[in-house]
């Protein structure tokens, strides 16, 4: 296992790496998204200010849409553009554009709409707690064995809640649209994580009107966190249709203001689990889990998050007699989409508080009641997959000798009888399937593609961006590495849809599980051909060059789902991890800290261990971040600013980190982008029960909360 | 009003809006993109310049402020000495990811580098806080610099 240096790493610190709002293009306009200041209710007027001369402005609505106002990706039930009913607070009306930035912001600051108002549900608590706000797909695992509890068996019942979490990528979205009248064609250039679902988009706005649409992604992606999954989809279907009727190229970048009201968030969530405990034994016997996501005004991803949080929501655990149910909620708030961890970190969040919940109506370590229940090798999950290895077992076992967990256990217990401020230790186990969930993967099969110059070079295609994780780097260094070939002379080329094949997107930390062994298997083959060195090759047979191989995701057969029952194989592959996490909590303020956090992870072989590395600890910051601070104190995102308001993590809150690989069964890479987000929020939260005795059951833990949940139990 | 400065070694003089953003003038009128936007509030540090001595954020400044004023962001610190030493070490340690907050940490660094230079945590944590990254988590920027603060001590 090596470290080389980043392709691009360079070019960024110094600047000169180009995101979307670095390009110029001759004649270039500017363009805003206009959204509704509304959370639910009838456009009646529109007003546009009278200073403005109207015929230098280019403005569109979804009268103006030649093709459907639809969004075909990833659930069609999104318009592009409002027709006639709001339904959330950010939904889109009109696309502007204007050759002057300054100016177009004047002008669009000085719009004017009346609404009909209609009853919206902005309360995120009231729309998960009324259930007939039932919205799209439910899911049902039932596992139940007839059992009936016992009348010794320990009852724990609790909801969880868990709210909105902003991506915060630092680069804003953005696109420039350029339009070609001639050859009837729409380039599209901007910073997002599927260009193939941008295509779909932009094909289905623009209809009939033009013959070829061209995605391409800027140099570089400022960040995504699943953020960039399915709003870019809107920005390039209006500034498509803006490139379209201005006949120049159209940018638009969201300012940070903007950007934090109308893209998607992460999803709330109130989570139901009631258990029976066996106090002999301190196994669990029966689960039962109520497991539901407010989706937001529309659809879109939802229905996924829902199928991966299900799959999740049961833990790490071997527990027989299971029931779940999950649902999604509609509210009147921006669609909640793609963000890292995609519904597994509120599963973590309810599984992992509920079990020291047990641990505590049992009177026993946390720890003991996790090494009685968790998956061993031969275990099932309630999805009756059978787990081959000891993973989580053995992250869990380094992590807790790691960390001196159970001397820290006893030793804070007894310093905190003498002290006002607190030390407390937590714990929380977890895992992520890799890839898309189910059957997902065969329906995509993805395609890759390889070129090999007439000079050795070696070029790869594939759809899935480098927003920051490294991928160009590591998937180079596959096929570098597999080639026996200098990675200097390997390199992933900025996925072009007109000359990239469909990889699918850059989601479900797949990009590395899925289409970096697939180049693996790619390069194989090739290997296999050439027999020998490349360079060699190429120059001895230097008429065969350049040449393009390619090839598509075979499925394993012996990977079955049950679309209907969700029993059978979720996920092929599971990343597994375990953390201990100290906390330290001022008595006098309310406040609470993260000290330190170790942390072990199973992810199969990691290729390039740095970039590893660095994948987890920016996760673990962010799920601080979502432990602690990160907030939208008012329903109505309206109000809410920016970074002044929605509180990151920065330098000086950033604990100690403690991270290590192990490997237990497979000899490849798994999923790694994902995991590292799951879990630290209930091991900082078990942390907090720890040192202060106080149960808390929803995040973030702000002074606010803690305050409030003190005073209301005084 | 016409207004002059020096940036990068260069002296430039520009017939500008006072109160325009001095972010957008150095962005639009002078294409000097290793500056980067990202809150807008002066909160993230993403458009961090040094201004004659001190690290700003030009996205709060307005370009009246620059006028007669010594400039010097990434682009220009990457071509000093210091500069390319903790450009090196930023790049050893592949603590850059989506890289769209680097310019601006680059810039708080090298003045950290230049006018205390400590290899030590504590002080380079404060001297950070004002730059948001939320990719890195923090940890490979802090040993980046730490690095870079000992390759300079090995070498005066």
């Amino acid at each position: 296992m090596r470290s080389p240096r980043k392709v691009d790493a360079r070019s960024k610190i110094n600047g000169s790496h180009k995101f979307i709002d670095d390009y110029i293009f001759p004649d270039m306009i500017y363009g805003y998204l206009y959204y509704a200041r509304c959370h639910h209710g009838y456009i009646r007027k529109i007003t546009f200010p009278e200073e403005f001369d109207l015929k230098n402005f280019i403005i569109i609505d979804y009268k103006d849409i030649p093709g459907r106002n639809i969004v075909p990706e990833p659930e069609p039930d999104q318009p592009f553009l409002v027709e006639n009913e709001v339904y959330h607070y950010g939904q889109i009306i009109m696309g502007i554009a204007h050759p002057n930035k300054a100016i177009l912001k004047q002008f669009v600051e000085k719009i004017e709409i009346e609404y009909e108002e209609l009853t919206a549900l902005t309360d995120i608590k009231e729309c998960l707690e009324d259930e007939s706000n039932a919205f799209g797909r439910e899911i049902i695992i039932d596992q139940r064995q007839s059992l009936e509890p016992r009348s010794e068996w320990i009852k724990t019942s609790a909801v969880y809640y868990t709210a909105h979490q902003e991506q915060a990528y630092l680069e804003t979205q953005g696109m420039i649209a350029i339009y070609n009248q001639d050859q009837r064609s729409i380039y599209v250039l901007g910073t997002m994580q599927c260009p193939y679902f941008v295509k779909e988009a932009v094909e289905m706005i623009m209809g009939d009107k033009i013959t070829e649409v061209v995605i391409e992604t800027a140099e570089g992606i400022g960040g995504a966190f699943g953020g960039k999954e399915d709003f870019p989809n809107i920005l390039a279907g209006v500034a498509s249709l803006l490139a379209y009727k201005a006949e120049k190229p159209v940018k638009i970048v969201l300012e940070r203001s903007d950007d934090i009201v109308i893209t998607t968030k992460r999803h709330p969530s109130r989570v139901e689990i009631e258990t029976y405990t066996d106090p002999v034994t301190n196994k669990i016997r029966k689960l039962k889990i109520d497991y539901r996501l407010d989706a937001g005004g529309y659809l879109t991803l939802s229905p996924v998050v829902l199928s991966r949080g299900v799959l999740h929501s049961f833990g790490g655990y071997n527990i027989r007699d299971v029931f779940i149910h999950g649902r999604l909620l509609r509210s009147n708030t921006p669609s909640n989409g793609a963000f890292r961890g995609f519904g597994a970190p509120q599963a973590f969040f309810a599984i992992e508080s509920h079990i020291d919940k047990i641990a505590g109506d049992l009177k026993i370590d946390p720890l003991e009641l996790r090494m009685k229940n968790i998956l061993q090798k031969d275990d099932r999950m309630p999805t009756t997959q059978i787990i081959r290895e000891d993973h989580i077992l053995d992250c869990l076992n380094r992590v807790i000798e790691k960390s001196d967990y159970k001397q820290k256990y006893i030793e804070f217990q007894e310093y905190n009888q003498h002290h006002d401020n607190k030390k407390g230790i937590g714990i929380s186990i977890c895992f992520h399937g890799g890839g898309y969930t189910g059957n997902g993967e065969k329906v995509l099969q993805s395609k890759v593609k390889m070129t090999i110059e007439k000079d050795a070079a070696v070029n790869i295609y594939v759809a899935n961006t480098d927003m920051g994780q490294g991928a160009h780097t590591t998937l180079a260094q596959m096929v570098s590495e597999t080639l026996d070939h200098p990675l200097n002379k390997t390199r992933v080329v900025i996925p072009n849809t007109s000359k990239t094949p469909n990889s699918g997107p850059t989601v479900a930390s797949r990009t590395i599980y899925i289409i970096g062994n697939l180049l693996c298997d790619l390069s194989l083959q090739i290997k296999k051909e050439i027999q020998g060195n490349l360079d060699e090759y190429v120059r001895s047979h230097n008429t065969l060059f350049p040449k393009e191989y390619s090839r598509c995701f075979t499925p394993d057969p012996t990977v079955v789902f049950d679309d209907k029952t969700y029993l059978g194989t979720g996920y092929k592959d599971y990343s597994w991890a375990a953390c201990v996490c100290e906390v330290f909590y001022q008595t006098s303020i309310f406040k609470l800290d993260l000290k330190k956090i170790w942390t072990v992870l199973d992810i199969g072989i990691p290729v390039n261990p740095k970039i590893a590395e660095g994948q987890v600890e920016g996760g673990l910051l962010q799920a601080m971040g979502y432990a602690l601070t990160e907030y939208f104190y008012k329903p109505d995102f309206g109000r809410m600013h920016g970074f002044t308001d929605y509180i990151l993590p920065t330098t000086l809150d950033t604990p100690e980190m403690d991270i290590e690989f192990i490997h237990t069964d497979s000899d490849f890479a798994k999923g790694l982008g994902e995991i590292p987000m799951n879990y630290p929020a209930p091991a900082i939260r078990n942390a907090f029960h720890h040192a202060t005795g106080i149960f808390i059951d929803e995040i973030p833990l702000t002074p606010e909360r803690i305050y409030e949940n003190i005073k209301g139990k005084s | 009003m016409k207004i002059s400065f020096n940036i990068n070694g260069r002296n430039v003089k520009l017939d500008v809006d006072p109160m325009r953003r001095l972010l957008d003038v150095l962005r639009d009128d002078l294409e000097l993109t290793d500056i980067k936007e990202s809150c807008g509030e002066g909160e993230c540090g993403a458009c961090t310049i040094i201004l004659d001595d001190k690290p700003v954020t030009s996205c709060i400044l307005n370009a009246v402020h620059a006028d007669g004023k010594k400039i010097l962001t990434a682009n220009g610190i990457s071509k000093t000495r210091i500069g390319e030493i903790l450009l090196d070490c930023f790049d050893q340690t592949n603590s850059v990811q989506c890289g769209f907050c680097f310019p601006g940490f680059y810039v708080t660094a090298y003045h950290y580098l230049i006018t205390d230079g400590e290899p030590s945590l504590e002080k380079i944590r404060y001297a950070l806080s004002g730059n948001i990254c939320r990719c890195t988590g923090y940890k490979k920027i802090f040993e980046s610099v730490i690095m870079a603060c000992e390759r300079l001590q090995e070498g005066s």
